[in-house]
């Protein structure tokens, strides 16, 4: 505002360079732009953790992972998946594109509180610093990314297991910032004529998936703090030799663990509805609906925590209702599931990449509710929990859920971000090496938990071997594939084609379309106004 | 502009906050629930004693266990016994140090079926208490128990004729001052 006066003065495109213009950066778009880079490092690292976890598991007897009486597979798993949720999926949902296309889509020049932005990145640095180190400390951290008492408080007395916590301390902090910086943003500064029943769905999927980790995340610090003074200074909140209980740890962490969930899938969500609306060249089937859709779910999901704990020994009234609870879900995710369609049916549709993560994303998602709507029920469950059935079905919402999501997010804003164009074909074939290998993983484990396969075991009886062995492959195959995809965004960058300011047509309505590609440096110089 | 983002701010800050709070409650708000309402089987504490027997025989078994760490001898001294409900029961556990040093312990219980936990009154418990055995020490534990005569008027307790009181003994940390 200072050089406002200055008429000749352009600071459109001005900003601090070198190191400084990273680290103290302030920017929304910097800023999203640093989670993009740090959550696809994430993303490699868990990735290369699963395919670990993949070749143990690819025959009978496997040894890769056996050391110290096989504590190394329960590190790796443990690892695999807290980087997978805490240093990937949310990192570039929520930080990453949250960030970069939340103000943009609301018409703000920036986040509500940027130096607060800056703090939620830098915090993820050490925290994943630390969880690096709980996977090498000692015998490392081996609890399970669920990390139940006594297994993680008497269980696993070195310290790795504080490296381990003290990481999602310093993950929930920047959660939490950084969930306050959405809230005030979508609230109080969007352009004028924005109300909140016109932002786009992308934005009111950041803003509940907001709420839930500022109401969700607590109770995690909480659960965390009293584990770590039960471990270190003797309390026994957790600990019936002192009067605790252990299953009071599980309700705290699946208070905050079943919205964990929502919190992974309702930006992507909300990334599905906008590359639809684009590719159909159409407004979203029942915008209304499908906000309060999210906003129902985000609602609910707050009173089903206890279906992840059907096998705990609740009294049967207390499972009939979580399984109630929980089915009640299925209704508000039909309504979105079945507002997508329709906002295909009729409609012009062409299938760049982006459209494919899409369809895909439905269609896998779908698959991942319907195993969803089995488990929930708790008879069934006591039969299928902690089975490779879990595994599936929990991968085939969250990994191919969260994932597609994702990779349709990237592919539709890769332009904008960039100003390159990725080719088509290019990200088309990526589309089908990733959704055949996954479904090649993962698709073998319902059959493998039916069977009655447990989960968290680095080794099986030979009569689960000829299913592993497929799901090695797809594992195998999948990785290729994101080894493809690190080379497309390479020649995105190097020889992809210059993009226009918007390169998807008239289906792409919303504001980041209105800006040249890459927008620049500060946005927006006149202030939009929606009629 | 700037005080709305500000109070924006302040009412998300106590929201976290007050989520905060509520965890660290959530330790003694669990145990007050599950006394109030008998969850997992939770016992209750006998203000007064019964005031009429129902004629409904129910059995009561007995149910001992005792971490490893604690080095003791814990069993019930009868298998079952057979009491009306408002006829007040005594039972006797048999506890023994096999070790040579002077140990703490204090015990864990509930009752199965969860639901019955509710009606299960105890008015005296070796559990309200911790206990001390020193070297080789042998001692009878003693519970007195009654199960409360409105359990005839409650049809959802009509298939119960059986419960299992189960105990068990925990290792006491040095130190660790116990408020149950």
């Amino acid at each position: 505002m200072a050089y406002a006066a200055t008429a000749d003065y352009v600071h459109v495109d001005d900003h601090p360079t070198g190191w400084r213009r990273w680290v103290l950066s302030t920017n929304h778009k910097d800023i999203g732009t640093m989670y993009i880079l740090f959550g696809a490092f994430g993303a490699l690292f868990g990735s290369v953790l699963s395919l670990l976890i993949r070749l143990q598991l690819a025959h009978p007897g496997g040894t890769l992972l056996a050391g110290e009486e096989f504590q190394i597979y329960n590190v790796v798993i443990t690892a695999h998946g807290l980087l997978m949720i805490f240093f990937f999926v949310m990192p570039v949902l929520i930080g990453g594109f949250g960030n970069w296309f939340v103000p943009l889509m609301i018409g703000a020049p920036d986040m509500a509180f940027p130096r607060l932005n800056n703090i939620s990145f830098w915090l993820l640095i050490p925290s994943l610093i630390l969880l690096t180190l709980s996977i090498v400390v000692g015998s490392g951290a081996g609890t399970g990314w669920t990390f139940y008492p006594p297994l993680s408080s008497v269980g696993q007395p070195g310290a790795a297991v504080d490296f381990m916590l003290v990481s999602l301390h310093l993950a929930g902090a920047s959660s939490i910032l950084g969930a306050i910086n959405f809230i005030t943003t979508i609230f109080n500064m969007r352009a004028p004529g924005m109300t909140m029943h016109k932002v786009p769905l992308f934005v009111w999927g950041i803003l509940i998936t907001a709420f839930l980790l500022l109401l969700a995340v607590p109770v995690l610090a909480g659960a965390i703090t009293m584990l770590l003074t039960d471990r270190g200074f003797g309390t026994t909140f957790f600990e019936p030799a002192g009067g605790g209980d252990p299953l009071l740890f599980q309700h705290l962490f699946w208070f905050f663990g079943h919205p964990e969930v929502y919190i992974m899938i309702l930006p992507a969500f909300g990334v599905i509805s906008q590359v639809i609306s684009t590719f159909a060249r159409k407004p979203v089937f029942g915008y209304l609906g499908m906000a309060y859709a999210m906003v129902s779910i985000g609602v609910i999901g707050f009173v089903v925590w206890a279906h992840h704990m059907f096998a705990v020994g609740l009294d049967v009234n207390v499972n009939a209702y979580f399984t109630a609870a929980t089915l009640i879900i299925a209704v508000p995710t039909g309504i979105k599931i079945f507002s997508w369609i329709a906002t295909m049916w009729g409609g012009s549709l062409t299938f760049e990449t982006p459209m494919l993560y899409a369809i895909g994303f439905i269609i896998l998602f779908v698959i991942g509710g319907v195993t969803g709507v089995t488990l929930a029920n708790g008879g069934v469950d006591i039969s299928l929990h902690d089975t490779y059935f879990v595994v599936a079905h929990f991968h085939y919402v969250l990994s191919m859920g969260a994932l597609f999501g994702i990779f349709a997010g990237f592919y539709y804003w890769f332009p904008k971000m960039t100003g390159k164009m990725i080719p088509n074909w290019m990200g088309n074939i990526h589309f089908w090496i990733t959704f055949i290998g996954v479904n090649v993983i993962f698709f073998p484990m319902h059959f493998l938990g039916l069977a009655g396969m447990p989960r968290r075991i680095p080794d099986y009886p030979d009569a689960f071997s000829a299913w592993n062995y497929v799901a090695s492959i797809g594992a195998v195959m999948t990785f290729a594939g994101a080894i493809y995809f690190a080379f497309i965004v390479f020649y995105g960058f190097k020889w992809g084609k210059k993009a226009p300011a918007n390169p998807w047509g008239e289906g792409a309505t919303t504001l980041e379309w209105t800006l040249s590609s890459p927008p620049p440096f500060h946005t927006f110089e006149t202030q939009p106004h929606i009629s | 502009m700037k005080e709305k983002r500000r109070s924006t701010l302040i009412i998300l800050l106590s929201l976290a906050f007050g989520m905060l709070a509520l965890t660290f409650a959530s330790s003694a708000l669990f145990r007050l629930f599950c006394e109030k309402t008998g969850h997992g089987g939770t016992t209750q504490v006998a203000r007064k004693m019964p005031t009429r027997v129902e004629n409904r025989m129910i059995t009561v078994r007995f149910n001992a266990d005792t971490q490893r760490d604690l080095p003791w001898e814990f069993k019930p001294l009868q298998k079952q016994i057979t009491v009306k409900a408002g006829e007040v029961g005594l039972a006797y556990y048999h506890g023994k140090n096999k070790s040579s040093a002077h140990t703490v312990g204090m015990a864990t219980y509930n009752v199965t079926p969860h639901k019955a936990g509710i009606y299960f009154n105890k008015v005296e418990c070796f559990c309200f208490l911790e206990q001390h055995l020193e070297a080789g020490q042998e001692t009878d534990f003693p519970v007195q128990f009654f199960i409360d005569p409105d359990i005839v008027k409650d049809p959802t307790m009509d298939d119960v004729d059986t419960i299992t009181l189960s105990y068990t003994f925990f290792p006491l940390a040095k130190g660790t001052n116990l408020k149950w």
